[in-house]
């Protein structure tokens, strides 16, 4: 009964939203027409949100009428399990991305003052895409279907991978920042309906746009963090298709906030950041659509049927459509008034515009050739980190120079050249002396990496003199943009650092010997089979002594889950800052010894530290006073 | 914009999507379906309930062959579509897999019978050399001849779309 009353509440608010959806487009400008339209949201929100709720209990109190909750979670998890449970295949994880675009919509409605021109209508935009989304998991992905008249006495178990404290909230994260793209897609399609120039929808969007990128951020950076020590992938990124779709909406909106902050300065690039902000929330969609429908291999993709495709493809289609033949039909409107200087801050963003459409674009052709391919001549090939880095390491470079320059740039004026100051000398002499250093110490031989090198290093050179004149001198410097723009330069070397300097072997050794890798002494102390509740494992353990004779255990285990018969590698990790010793067990070999792969990762947490610290950045742009 | 241009940007994600439709409307969108075609293998196992041997020569004409196990849920999801296709008459064979013979008969009991047979593979021997990584898994076969093999829960549109076609072109009698 009580799922039936989950079901029906969602149901009721698939209607409620429909409403919405349709009051907002009938009249406008009625204060009574907004208040009812704002307070039915809230109560579609509210239904929605109590039937998640009912669901949430339902899986903690082991229900197994309920199909997904026997096919997903087991009496034997930690309760935490169970709730996380609700996301791990797509049934339950569609309707948690549901329910956070219904939570973005009512967060939205709440802030916003409904006197606000382009409220109504947004809000009318996101029921529709609520009322569609919701269809999609009532009639092809139903989470409330249920085992009658007899439910199983157990459930099969959550994968056990997915049994991760950090991918316990990496999807969630993840969808929030996807979905949180839905308010400034819904208010530039708002503003393209209501066909005024006049009206700011940029300063609306603003800060919902820099929250949902924090969480996109934040969201790949933990994907990428469990994918290096649970999935024992050993790197921090694989080009894996569904880390593409994730990547797309990312570089697309970084690209967006850029833009933004032109257009709400001057109303200039107003076409780019309209097309951008259509572009990320579509790339959000194409990522869902992807992901579910089967259509690549990898590890995200969930157990899928075609039809569930079809619909999604088809309703994502009609949205991208319709935004699209709205840009176009309204393209008068959002022409740029006047003119923009060459060398000012809006000519280097629309530069930057061009590098970053660039990189989603052949992102995107790197996920779809391989499917065009296989359907035209029926093989297998996959596009891997070697076109990626062609595309990338250039792209990257030329941008991070023009960025180098853009710092002298000014709103609306040309630079006066030369525009050669002290710190753009010496921070280039800096970097120059920084690179050859490393060069000549690691002995790089890749020009890519050596450039790689530079660029970052002039980055994060040009910004820490920057910081530092800023601090001593009182003068203005816009610290998210330096913040944010030091974390690139960051990531651009422990990127670069990484590549050359991380290694790996495997390597055959019997207990009690010893090997003997760069300059780590490995030492296999025991190997032994250890009992769990929900696994057994093989657990050994290795001691490991390094030049200073520091030495620790390491211990990498494989488990085997009853339920499911599956089994996993779990890796031992020895983390410091500059490096991380990195185990993991193979098979055991006929003459008694175990394979052993071992990798040394050189400032791999640099690399998500730099992407955190962004994500910091905008962070205190959400919380800064707004500049008069 | 003139008139050109403003096509173009309508016109790249119409094909876009018309791409994907493409790609997601051609068969092979169901990755746990192969058509390999290989002859049952040799086998001598015992029957669920532990009455007789069952071998190659037990197995005649056109049949299915279901793989299942007590411990697995997605078969218990599976079980009421593989009750229809038994009540139609089709002729099921059931493969017992790395399962305990009495809680693989007390789940016959609990939850009915779609088996014309039902094939006791404690070890998995059989199902190894078939090909199978896990339950619930099923295959077409026509006179000792493996013609189709799907990976995942057997329902109406795994039916249609991946059997019935063989079912069809191969013209094999199930019933």
């Amino acid at each position: 009964m009580i799922i039936e009353i989950s079901h029906f509440l969602t149901i009721v608010a698939t209607g409620l939203f429909f409403l919405v959806g349709c009051f907002a487009f009938i009249r406008s400008g009625d204060i009574f027409i907004s208040k009812l339209i704002s307070r039915t949201y809230s109560h579609g929100f509210l239904f929605l949100f109590s039937s998640f709720l009912i669901y949430v209990w339902l899986a903690v109190t082991d229900n197994f009428s309920v199909a997904y909750i026997a096919n997903h979670s087991n009496t034997a998890l930690p309760t935490f399990y169970k709730i996380s449970s609700i996301w791990s295949a797509h049934e339950g994880s569609m309707f948690l991305w549901i329910i956070f675009l219904a939570a973005w919509g009512y967060l939205f409605n709440t802030k916003v003052d409904n006197k606000e021109v382009l409220k109504s209508k947004s809000i009318g935009i996101i029921s529709f895409i609520l009322v569609g989304f919701l269809s999609f998991l009532l009639l092809t992905s139903n989470p409330f279907e249920t085992i009658l008249p007899f439910a199983p006495s157990n459930g099969a178990d959550i994968n056990p991978v997915l049994q991760d404290p950090a991918l316990a909230i990496h999807p969630p994260t993840l969808y929030l920042g996807y979905v949180g793209f839905v308010i400034p897609f819904a208010c530039a399609i708002a503003f393209l309906i209501q066909g005024n120039s006049d009206i700011k929808w940029e300063e609306l969007a603003r800060k919902w746009s820099v929250v949902a990128w924090i969480f996109l951020t934040i969201g790949i950076t933990l994907g990428s963090w469990w994918a290096y020590y649970e999935l024992g992938w050993g790197g921090y990124w694989f080009w894996d298709p569904v880390e593409n779709v994730a990547l797309m909406p990312w570089l697309a909106a970084t690209a967006f906030l850029h833009s933004l902050s032109v257009s709400i300065k001057s109303s200039n690039l107003r076409i780019w950041t309209i097309l951008l902000s259509i572009s990320v929330f579509s790339l959000s969609l194409f990522g869902t659509f992807i992901v579910r429908s089967g259509i690549i291999d990898s590890v995200h993709s969930f157990a899928n049927d075609p039809e569930r495709g079809l619909y999604l493809l088809g309703f994502i289609g009609t949205i991208i459509i319709f935004s699209m033949f709205l840009f176009v039909l309204r393209f008068p409107i959002i022409k740029s008034v006047g003119n923009i200087k060459s060398f000012s801050k809006e000519s280097f963003i629309s530069i930057n515009n061009i590098f970053f459409g660039s990189l989603v674009f052949s992102v995107m052709l790197g996920v779809t050739y391989p499917l065009i391919y296989e359907y035209l001549y029926d093989q297998k090939i996959s596009v891997g980190a070697p076109f990626y880095n062609a595309i990338f390491i250039p792209i990257v470079v030329i941008a991070c120079l023009f960025l180098f320059f853009s710092i002298d740039s000014k709103w609306q004026r040309t630079i006066k050249l030369p525009f050669f100051g002290g710190a753009t000398i010496l921070s280039s002499l800096l970097a120059t002396a920084a690179t050859f250093l490393s060069t000549y110490l690691i002995v790089i031989k890749s020009v890519s990496i050596i450039v790689s090198l530079f660029a970052g290093f002039l980055l994060i050179f040009r910004y820490l003199i920057e910081i530092s004149i800023s601090l001593l001198k009182k003068k203005y410097l816009n610290p998210f943009s330096a913040v944010a723009h030091f974390s690139l330069g960051l990531l651009i070397i422990s990127i670069a650092f990484n590549s050359i300097l991380s290694t790996e072997r495997a390597i055959n050794i019997k207990i009690n010997e010893s090997e003997i890798y760069k300059d780590l002494n490995i030492y296999f102390q025991d190997i032994r089979v250890v009992n769990n509740s929900n696994h057994d494992a093989i657990k050994a353990s290795f001691i490991i002594e390094d030049m200073n004779s520091n030495s620790y255990v390491l211990s990498p285990e494989k488990r085997k889950y009853f339920t499911r018969g599956q089994i996993t590698t779990e890796t031992a990790i020895h983390v410091t800052l500059l490096r991380d010793i990195y185990l993991t067990i193979g098979d055991q070999l006929d003459d008694g010894s175990w394979i052993v792969n071992i990798q040394i990762n050189y400032l791999i947490r640099w690399i998500w530290i730099s992407a955190i610290l962004m994500s910091f950045a905008g962070l205190m742009l959400i919380f800064s006073k707004k500049r008069s | 914009m003139n008139l050109m241009l403003r096509f173009l940007v309508l016109a790249f994600p119409i094909a876009f999507i018309g791409m994907f439709y493409v790609l997601l409307s051609t068969e092979d969108t169901y990755p746990g379906a192969d058509y390999k075609v290989f002859e049952i293998p040799e086998f001598s196992l015992p029957a669920l309930d532990n009455s007789s041997y069952i071998d190659n020569s037990s197995l005649e004409g056109d049949f299915i062959i279901n793989v299942w196990a007590s411990w697995c849920i997605t078969c218990r999801v599976e079980h009421p579509y593989l009750s229809k296709l038994s009540r139609e008459g089709i002729k099921i064979i059931g493969l017992n897999y790395k399962d305990e013979r009495n809680d693989a008969a007390n789940w016959i009991n609990k939850f009915g019978d779609p088996y014309d047979l039902i094939i006791h593979d404690i070890k998995g021997s059989l199902a190894l050399d078939m090909g199978v990584t896990g339950a619930p898994e099923t295959f077409l076969v026509k006179n000792g001849i493996v013609v189709a093999h799907y990976q995942g829960e057997v329902n109406q549109l795994i039916w249609n779309k991946v059997f019935q076609p063989i079912i069809d072109s191969k013209k094999i009698n199930l019933k």
